[in-house]
């Protein structure tokens, strides 16, 4: 059996036991092959909430929680209820969810599914993603704020940045469907998405520019509306002037990638 | 128009420069702090300046040459040359080796979770 080994949802022991004495368990091995990628960077408020939240689901999702370097306490948190990757120094949320996939390819899954470990994400939605892939089963699934407009859809100044970046997702690439949330950090991969975001992932502005990379390669994407949260806890790294900066660079980016060809 | 030469002085400064410059890239390079290509293009900021002071007239040839009234303007030119052609392999070189690190703190990761988990099993096997 292939999932006997990582994907079982170990409790790798990395938790202390103060941090661990509600007395969480490991989830149960199930028979599915999805794996849920966490990554976090400095989420110990929020990740033991969101671990039980998925557990809650009753679905027996496999889990990988990536530790980006967090200097808190949120490997030894989330270590109670998931297997924990620890990465020595912080790689920025590539190089944390490529972790992730690259261990989904080697541990075989079928499909990988990333959510942000601050709470935005509602794992009752993660269901809504495999629906919508059994559907319509395109390489990329993504959960997308925009198709209803429900939930917390970020501020104005944001939402007029993702549309720039959508005009040029959508005016440069074809890649299926018309992408509305192409900044979205909660999307399903199915195996061939897996296998090409294993070997090569963006560092820089992961979300946008990996689409803009998979639909290069020929993959196909579609989204699936979402209800998502404001976040719990921690405040984002791109507010005031590094707005404007990241728009000019992701724009740049998805640009070249355009340009040049996928190898 | 007369080709001005450099003074004694400028090329006597200018060849110490040169010299005790080389002399502390070569004990670097020795050291194992710079590698030969290092060791190469970081030499050129005190070769070309040597060469133009130690050889004026092959100075004033090359800006005939190239069209360039002062040498001294083909002498900076050059070394913006060396320097970005430097700057370039480098940012190449660190953008590699950038990569190499994340994979690698990549790869440490899942393996030590690998290694948790082979161990798991055992104990359970036990």
């Amino acid at each position: 059996m292939a999932d006997m080994g990582l994907g079982m949802g170990i409790n790798t022991g990395l938790g202390s036991t103060d941090t661990c004495r509600d007395g969480a368990a490991a989830p149960p091995v199930a028979a599915s092959r999805i794996l849920l990628i966490i990554p976090c960077f400095n989420e110990e408020a929020s990740i033991g909430g969101l671990l039980s939240e998925i557990a809650a689901t009753g679905r027996g999702y496999h889990t990988l929680v990536v530790d980006d370097g967090s200097s808190d306490a949120t490997s030894a948190v989330a270590s109670c209820r998931s297997p924990v990757a620890r990465l020595a120094q912080n790689l920025g949320i590539g190089g944390a969810v490529q972790t992730g996939i690259k261990y989904a390819a080697r541990q075989d899954f079928d499909f990988c599914i990333q959510i942000d470990g601050d709470g935005q994400h509602d794992p009752r939605a993660i269901e809504m993603l495999l629906d919508a892939h059994r559907k319509d089963p395109t390489n990329i699934t993504i959960g997308s704020r925009f198709i209803h407009h429900a939930g917390f859809c970020s501020t104005r100044m944001r939402r007029a940045g993702i549309r720039l970046i959508v005009l040029a997702l959508n005016g440069l690439f074809r890649g299926g469907g018309r992408i509305t949330d192409p900044t979205s950090g909660m999307r399903l991969l199915d195996r061939s998405a897996i296998a090409f975001f294993a070997k090569a992932y963006p560092a820089d502005f992961p979300e946008p520019i990996s689409l803009a990379w998979a639909m290069r390669a020929g993959l196909t994407v579609s989204e699936v509306p979402v209800e998502m949260r404001a976040r719990e806890t921690g405040v984002s790294s791109i507010d005031g002037l590094k707005s404007a900066s990241y728009m000019i660079r992701v724009l740049g980016y998805i640009l070249l990638a355009r340009l040049v060809r996928a190898s | 128009m007369t080709d001005a030469l450099p003074s004694p002085e400028t090329v006597v400064v200018i060849s110490a420069f040169a010299l005790i410059y080389m002399l502390v890239l070569l004990r670097k390079t020795l050291q194992g702090k710079f590698d030969l290509y290092d060791f190469l293009m970081l030499s050129m900021v005190a070769i070309i300046p040597a060469g133009f002071a130690l050889f004026p007239t092959l100075a004033y040839l090359v800006s005939h040459l190239t069209g360039v009234v002062f040498p001294f303007v083909v002498m900076f030119g050059a070394l913006f040359l060396v320097v970005f052609a430097f700057m370039h392999n480098m940012t190449a070189r660190l953008h590699r080796l950038e990569r190499q690190n994340s994979a690698l703190i990549q790869e440490q990761s899942l393996l030590v979770l690998e290694l948790q988990a082979k161990q798991g099993r055992q104990g359970v096997d036990s």
